[in-house]
C-alpha cells in the first residue's frame, strides 16, 4: 500500500458529464485538509486497472457512452468485485452505477451486461425523474439533484441504503414500503443522485472515508480545516430541502 | 436555388381577427406585466395559417439560429450585418424562442391584415421546437452553432440536442450552416440535407492555444469523439482580443467583436457564413464589418455599466454564463485576473453538477457570491481551492456589498451572472425596465 490515498475514476471524459469530478474532489479535498497524500488516477479505455486503489469512482453518461465502455469495463471486472469484496470504497452515480449493476434493459430492446457488483437490475423507462431529491440514510439525510429514466430493482433489504422522503427515487424498497435510493454493497454505493453527491452531503463523504480509514487501519483527523466546506453544504442542502417540496420541472419525456 | 424568395404574397383580410386578439392579449399581458407566450398560443389557435403566411412574406428569406451557445449573440450578429448591406430584418427578442414567442413577436411587427415588412426574419430558436417551427416557417438557412453539455435536466442527453438541430436542418430550403468544429456536428450527413452544407469553423493553430479549446461536446457514439475534417467556408484566422480577422470564401473580414472570448469568435464566423449565404453576390465585406462595429454590446455580454449611478464613476462589466462551456469560455478569455469579482446563479439553472467541471484557475477569488443556488456555487468555488468572501443569497445586498468596496485600480468591477440574474443585477444598478430587443 502506498503513503499516498490513491483515487481512481474510471472513464472521466466518458462517464463524467455530470460533474462526476466533484465526487473525487470532495474526497481529495478533505483528505488533503487533513494532511493526507492524495493520488487521483484517471482511467482511460485500454488503461491497466490501478494498482491498490483506495477509492473507485465511475460518473454518469448517456447510453452511447456506457455502450462505448462497455467492453473495456469487462477487463476489470475482477479487479473491480475482488475490491468491492475486499471492503474496498467505490461510488457509482447514474450510467456508470447502472454497468455495475447485473444489467440494463434499453429502451429499444438491447440489453447490456454489467459486471453484478451491485445485487440489483435496471430498466431503463420512457418516465423521465427530474428534481430535486432527499433520502434517510444510515450516513444522515442524502440531498441533491436526480435526473434519471432507470427504475433499479434490488435483491434485498439490506442493499437498500436509503428512504425517500422527498422525490421520486431509483427503487421500490423490498420491504414494500415507499421508495429507495442508494444501492450498498460493502462499501460499494450506486445512486442517481447528482449535485454532486458528495460535495452535496458531507456526512456520506466523511463515512466513505472512515471506511477507507479502517481498511488502511490509519486514523485521521478528517474533521480538520473543513468549517467552511461544512458551512456551505449546509446551506445549499437547507435551500435543497426548501425547494424539493414546491418546484415542479418540464421535461421531454423518452 | 437562388436565396431570393418570389415577391412577397398579401395575406388578407381574413387575418384581421385574428392578428387584432393577439395584438389585444399582447396589449393586456403588457399591461399585467406578464409573459408573451399567451398573444402567440392565441393567434396560432385562431389562424392556423397565419405563421407561415408570415414567413412566406420575407424576400430574403427566414434564417433559423440553433446551438446551445451563443444564440442571441449571433442572431444579433447576423442582424447587424444584414442591416448593414441594407436590409429590414426582423429579428425576435432574446429568449422569444419557443413557437408561441416568435408568433406573438411575429405578432407585434404585423399589421391587421398579416403583412410584415421586412426583407428577411433572422430567428433564435430552441433545439427542441426547431423541427416543428421549420415545418410552418420554412426557412430558407438554418445555422447551427454547436452542441455542448447543457440544459440535461431538460434534454437529457447531449447527442439528442444534437440530432434535434441536425433533423431540423433537413428542412432548410437554400443553405445548412453548420461548425466544422463540433464533433456531433461535424459528422452531418450532407446527403440527407436538401440544401447543401458550408461549414464555418476557428483555425486550428489558434483552438490549439486556447486553454480548454471550444468546449463542444465529445461525440460519445460514433466511435470517433472529435471531429470529422471538413473544409471551412467560413474561418477565424486571426485573434487579438477583440479584433479579429475571418475569412470568408476568399476575403478576409475584420471583425469587432462586442466581447473576449473565442465563443464569440467561433459566433462571428457562423454569422459571417449565414450573411455571405444570404445575400449571395451582394455580400460586401465593407459592409459586413460595419455591421459588427454597430453592433451595442446585448445585455450581459461585454455590457459595462456604472456601480454607484455615477456614469463617470466605477464600473461593472457583465459576464453571461448559462453552463459550463460558456463560463469556461469566458474565464479563458480574461486577460488578467479580475480586481473585484462577483458571481451569481439562481434557480433559473436548476441542476449545477456541471460547476465541478469548470477550471477556475483564472480566478483567485470572488468577493461576494450570489443567487438562489449561492451556496452550490460557494461549494463549487471552495473544492476548487477559490478563495470565497461572502456568500449572500439575496443579490440586492449582494449588490449592496459590491457598492461598499473601495474603488478597484481599473475602475471596473466583473459580475459574472446568470442570465435571469443579469437582468435583476442591470435593473438594481438602475439600468433595467427596456425590453430586451435587439435593436
Ligand atoms: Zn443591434
Amino acid at each position: 500500500m502506498t503513503a499516498s490515498v490513491r483515487i481512481a475514476q474510471l472513464y472521466p471524459v466518458e462517464l463524467g458529464i455530470t460533474g462526476d469530478r466533484g465526487n473525487v474532489r470532495a474526497l481529495q479535498v478533505r483528505l488533503e485538509r487533513a494532511g493526507v497524500a492524495v493520488d487521483i488516477v484517471r482511467v482511460a479505455p485500454g488503461d491497466a486497472f490501478p494498482e491498490a486503489p483506495d477509492v473507485v469512482i465511475v460518473g454518469n453518461g448517456p447510453l452511447s457512452a456506457m455502450r462505448t465502455v462497455r467492453d473495456d469495463l469487462e477487463r476489470h471486472a475482477d479487479g473491480i468485485r475482488s475490491f468491492v469484496a475486499d471492503g474496498g470504497a467505490l461510488l457509482a452515480v447514474g450510467g456508470g452505477a447502472e454497468l455495475l449493476s447485473r444489467g440494463v434493459a434499453a429502451l429499444d430492446g438491447e440489453y447490456l451486461d454489467g459486471l453484478g457488483v451491485f445485487p440489483a437490475d435496471v430498466v431503463r423507462t420512457r418516465e423521465r425523474k427530474v428534481g430535486y431529491i432527499v433520502a434517510q440514510s444510515p450516513l444522515g439525510r442524502v440531498i441533491g439533484f436526480e435526473d434519471h429514466a432507470s427504475e433499479w430493482t434490488v435483491d434485498d433489504a439490506a442493499s437498500a441504503f436509503g428512504r425517500v422522503v422527498s422525490g421520486r427515487g431509483s427503487f421500490a424498497l423490498p420491504s414494500g414500503a415507499g421508495r429507495g435510493e442508494l444501492v450498498r454493497a460493502g462499501n460499494a454505493f450506486a445512486s442517481n443522485v447528482q449535485g454532486p453527491l458528495l460535495p452535496l452531503n458531507p456526512e456520506l463523504t466523511v463515512g466513505i472515508l472512515q471506511t477507507v480509514a479502517a481498511r488502511r487501519g490509519a486514523s485521521w483527523q478528517l474533521g480538520a480545516g473543513v468549517e467552511a466546506l461544512d458551512g456551505y453544504a449546509a446551506g445549499a442542502r437547507a435551500k435543497i430541502e426548501q425547494l424539493v417540496h414546491d418546484k415542479v420541472f418540464n421535461t421531454i419525456q423518452l | 436555388m437562388s436565396s431570393v424568395a418570389p415577391q412577397a404574397r398579401s395575406a388578407g383580410l381574413r387575418y384581421v381577427f385574428p392578428v387584432l386578439a393577439g395584438k389585444l392579449a399582447r396589449f393586456a399581458t403588457r399591461l399585467r406585466g406578464g409573459g408573451s407566450a399567451f398573444p402567440g398560443y392565441l393567434t396560432n389557435k385562431l389562424a392556423p395559417s397565419l405563421l407561415p403566411t408570415l414567413a412566406d412574406q420575407f424576400p430574403y428569406g427566414v434564417v433559423f439560429v440553433l446551438g446551445s451557445n451563443g444564440k442571441t449573440t449571433t442572431t444579433h450578429m447576423v442582424s447587424e450585418a444584414l442591416r448593414a448591406h441594407g436590409l429590414t430584418v426582423f429579428t425576435n427578442p432574446t429568449g422569444a424562442n419557443l413557437p408561441q414567442g416568435v408568433t406573438s413577436a411575429l405578432l407585434a411587427d404585423a399589421t391587421l391584415t398579416g403583412r410584415v415588412r421586412a426583407d428577411v426574419a433572422v430567428l433564435e430558436i430552441d433545439e427542441g421546437y426547431a423541427a416543428d417551427l421549420a415545418d410552418r416557417l420554412s426557412p430558407s438557412v438554418i445555422l447551427s452553432l454547436n452542441v455542448q453539455v447543457d440544459q440535461l435536466y431538460r434534454f437529457y442527453e447531449t447527442e439528442r440536442v444534437a440530432d434535434m438541430m441536425l433533423d431540423a436542418s433537413r428542412r432548410a430550403h437554400a443553405h445548412v450552416v453548420v461548425n466544422r468544429d463540433d464533433p456531433y456536428l461535424s459528422k452531418i450527413d450532407e446527403s440527407a440535407m436538401r440544401a447543401p452544407v458550408s461549414f464555418f469553423g476557428v483555425a486550428e493553430e489558434i483552438v490549439a492555444a486556447s486553454k480548454h479549446g471550444l468546449a463542444n461536446a465529445a461525440d460519445t457514439r460514433s466511435g470517433n469523439a472529435g471531429t470529422l475534417a471538413r473544409e471551412a467556408y467560413s474561418e477565424v484566422r486571426r485573434v487579438q482580443a477583440r479584433d479579429i480577422v475571418v475569412r470568408v470564401a476568399d476575403a478576409d473580414v475584420p471583425v469587432r467583436l462586442p466581447a473576449r472570448g473565442l465563443h464569440y469568435a467561433a459566433d462571428a464566423a457562423a454569422a459571417l457564413a449565414v450573411a455571405s449565404r444570404v445575400l449571395g453576390d451582394r455580400f460586401s465585406t465593407e459592409a459586413a464589418s460595419t455591421g459588427f462595429s454597430r453592433m451595442a454590446p446585448a445585455y450581459g455580454r461585454g455590457e459595462v455599466i456604472p456601480l454607484r449611478r455615477d456614469p463617470a464613476g466605477e464600473k461593472v462589466e457583465f459576464v453571461m454564463f448559462k453552463n459550463a462551456p460558456s463560463l469556461q469560455m469566458n474565464l479563458d478569455a480574461l486577460d488578467e485576473t479580475p480586481e473585484r469579482v462577483l458571481m451569481a446563479i439562481d434557480e433559473g439553472t436548476p441542476d449545477v453538477s456541471w460547476l465541478y467541471d469548470v477550471d477556475f484557475d483564472a480566478l483567485h477569488a470572488v468577493d461576494v457570491v450570489t443567487g438562489e443556488k449561492a451556496y452550490q456555487l460557494a461549494l463549487a468555488l471552495e473544492h476548487a481551492g477559490v478563495r470565497i468572501g461572502a456568500v449572500e443569497p439575496d443579490m440586492e445586498k449582494a449588490v449592496a456589498l459590491m457598492r461598499e468596496f473601495p474603488q478597484t485600480a481599473a475602475g471596473r468591477q466583473t459580475w459574472f451572472v446568470n442570465y435571469e440574474l443579469m437582468m435583476i443585477g442591470r435593473r438594481l444598478l438602475g439600468h433595467g425596465d427596456q425590453e430586451v430587443a435587439r435593436r
